[in-house]
């Protein structure tokens, strides 16, 4: 037993997520990703005296939709808070975040394990708070751009539920996937408008006590969220069996070293001095506009993977990668419904065109085999037009040109022959180049019926329709 | 009065660098903020009294309409140092973003 065996990980995710509006939170400046450093700014999100907050409805919808589809409570009235800190990227030297009353308590995320099994990772609470703007560090100073300033976000705090860097990774996947569902934020890790911070601590296996916990920031790829909390649970366990003490910290993940970096002591709660935002009256959400922005909730991703099993007869495994976003689900319906036959369609979009967006780094909603082409292609195979072989290479060619499967098959004579006269004519050209194979097969080497077929197909590259080849090899050599 | 921890705590949230002379001064400056505090903790007011500026009939929401503020140079302008369209601060932080 090695020593990590010993011990357990006790992990919560913070999770940052950019709100899809047209304007910021508390001002009416654009919302938008990579303009020209500080073009989106006013007098309100750079702290200007006397400039007031005001409210962003559509911020508001955007988060309680989100506190709906995890089955969280929310509260018909909550709170602002001002955070203090003191750090360049803050203008008014404040963020107005939630605290002591957020609007959203509870609820939880459904995340599948490895096992096909499913559970549920509970949620603390949600709030609303503004970003902050973007400092650079150069070797004369600090650029500040505010144009990220006031950009509306929630903040999801997971419980301390999370036992493996695979929980944590499952819960961001399937917590992403829904925010891009009901289109609360698109989920980029990358661009920043999905952000996570991992609260890791780690205890003997059976403790009731949580060991001290370290924040790990900067996880700005799905790659290395794993990585990066399996690197320091390794790093705590490592110091425990030193008999070193852990100390409360914040470190960052360093991807270019695949390690994680002490970025500073942590600030307690008590050094922010929260206080409720004088400049804001308290949020309410009544009963009323709640049940409209119900009213707006697509089918979510579990609600999708439970339809697609019971209607199409998909496995737990297959409904869940087909629903993990949902341009993905649409293209499958889709198929499905052209094609009329949900397991071709889903083992080609699986098996054959996945890997292949993949590999080209393109979106499904871009992919060059259309939902039309890729039905027709399934049809050809179901009518015995075409062998499950060709078809292979005609999806390779339309993924390649975006040409249907009709235009292929007579660009590259890819037809299946299922015309009697002309396979006679090959089968009676094998059959007398292969004497001596006759006359053991009229002697009751039956077996022998395969290589017949076989030098047929051979002879028509493939083309031959198998199900007619059979039945003429089988009539053109009882009758020599 | 102040502890002289305590005092260097405040000045490290801060980003301060203090001399010792001047953190012997804070301990007894910011102690008499302190019970001035204290002075306001014996009046008797509501539990959790919310202190706000907002008048009533202000507007609680805005509509999710983006505006461009016209004039965004002097906001920029206003700073005591700009740099290619940037505030420019002296770094107190190397390492967080």
């Amino acid at each position: 037993m090695s020593a990590r065996d010993k011990y357990e990980a006790v992990i919560g995710l913070e999770v940052h997520a950019q709100l899809l509006t047209s304007s910021k939170m508390f001002c009416s400046c654009p919302n938008v990703f990579g303009a020209e450093p500080n073009t989106k700014i006013c007098p309100v999100c750079t702290g200007q005296p006397g400039a007031l907050p005001v409210v962003n409805r559509h911020a508001i919808e955007l988060g309680v939709r989100v506190g709906l589809a995890l089955n969280s409570t929310i509260h018909p009235v909550s709170i602002f808070a001002r955070k203090n800190y003191f750090y360049p990227d803050l203008p008014k030297g404040y963020q107005i975040s939630q605290y002591e009353q957020p609007f959203c308590t509870g609820g939880e995320v459904p995340i599948q394990l490895k096992d096909g099994t499913q559970r549920g990772v509970k949620l603390t609470r949600i709030h609303f708070e503004e970003d902050v703007g973007k400092s650079t560090h150069h070797g004369h100073g600090t650029r500040v751009d505010l144009n990220r300033a006031c950009v509306p976000l929630i903040e999801m705090v997971s419980e301390p539920d999370m036992r493996t860097a695979f929980e944590a990774g499952q819960y961001l996947r399937a917590l992403r996937n829904i925010l891009r569902y009901t289109q609360v934020c698109d989920g980029n890790l990358e661009e920043g408008n999905f952000r996570c911070d991992a609260n890791i601590s780690v205890r003997l296996k059976g403790a009731q006590e949580f060991g001290t916990k370290v924040e790990l920031k900067n996880i700005n790829s799905f790659r290395y969220v794993e990585k990066a909390i399996d690197y320091e649970i390794d790093r705590q366990v490592e110091m425990i069996e030193l008999g070193e003490v852990i100390q409360q910290q914040t470190r960052g993940w360093n991807a270019a070293k695949g390690t994680t970096e002490l970025m500073r002591l942590k600030e307690g709660a008590a050094d922010y001095r929260y206080f409720p935002e004088p400049d804001l009256a308290p949020l309410e959400i009544t009963t009323d506009w709640q049940n409209e922005i119900r009213k707006q909730l697509p089918e979510l991703p579990q609600q999708k993977s439970e339809r697609f099993q019971e209607s199409y007869g998909l496995s737990p495994y297959d409904a869940s990668v087909l629903t993990a976003a949902q341009e993905l689900a649409q293209y499958f319906e889709t198929v499905t419904n052209l094609s009329q036959n949900a397991k071709a369609s889903a083992n080609w979009v699986m098996n054959e065109l996945l890997g292949r967006l993949n590999a080209a780094s393109v979106e499904i909603d871009q992919s060059p085999v259309s939902t039309e082409h890729l039905a027709d292609l399934i049809r050809r195979i179901d009518s015995n037009e075409i062998s499950g072989k060709i078809a292979k290479t005609v999806f390779e060619a339309m993924f390649a040109t975006a040409k249907a499967p009709e235009t292929i098959l007579n660009e590259k004579g890819l037809r299946q022959i299922s015309d009697a006269k002309q396979l006679e004519k090959v089968i009676q050209k094998v059959i007398e180049a292969n004497t001596s194979q006759v006359v053991e097969y009229k002697n009751g080497k039956t077996k022998l019926l395969g290589f017949f077929v076989g030098q047929v197909m051979k002879e028509t590259k493939g083309q031959a329709n198998p199900g007619v080849l059979n039945e003429l090899v089988k009539k053109l050599l009882d009758s020599q | 009065m102040l502890t002289r921890q305590e005092v260097l705590k405040i000045a490290q949230l801060a980003r301060l660098s203090l001399t010792d002379a001047e953190v012997a001064e804070y301990q007894k400056r910011l102690g008499r903020v302190i019970e001035y505090m204290k002075d306001l903790d014996s009046l008797s007011l509501p539990k959790g009294a919310f202190v706000r500026h907002v008048p009533l009939d202000a507007p609680r929401f805005r509509e999710d309409e983006a505006r461009q503020w016209p004039d965004r140079e002097a906001i920029v302008a206003n700073a005591p140092l700009a740099e290619e369209n940037q505030f420019l601060l002296p770094t107190v932080l190397e390492k967080e973003t």
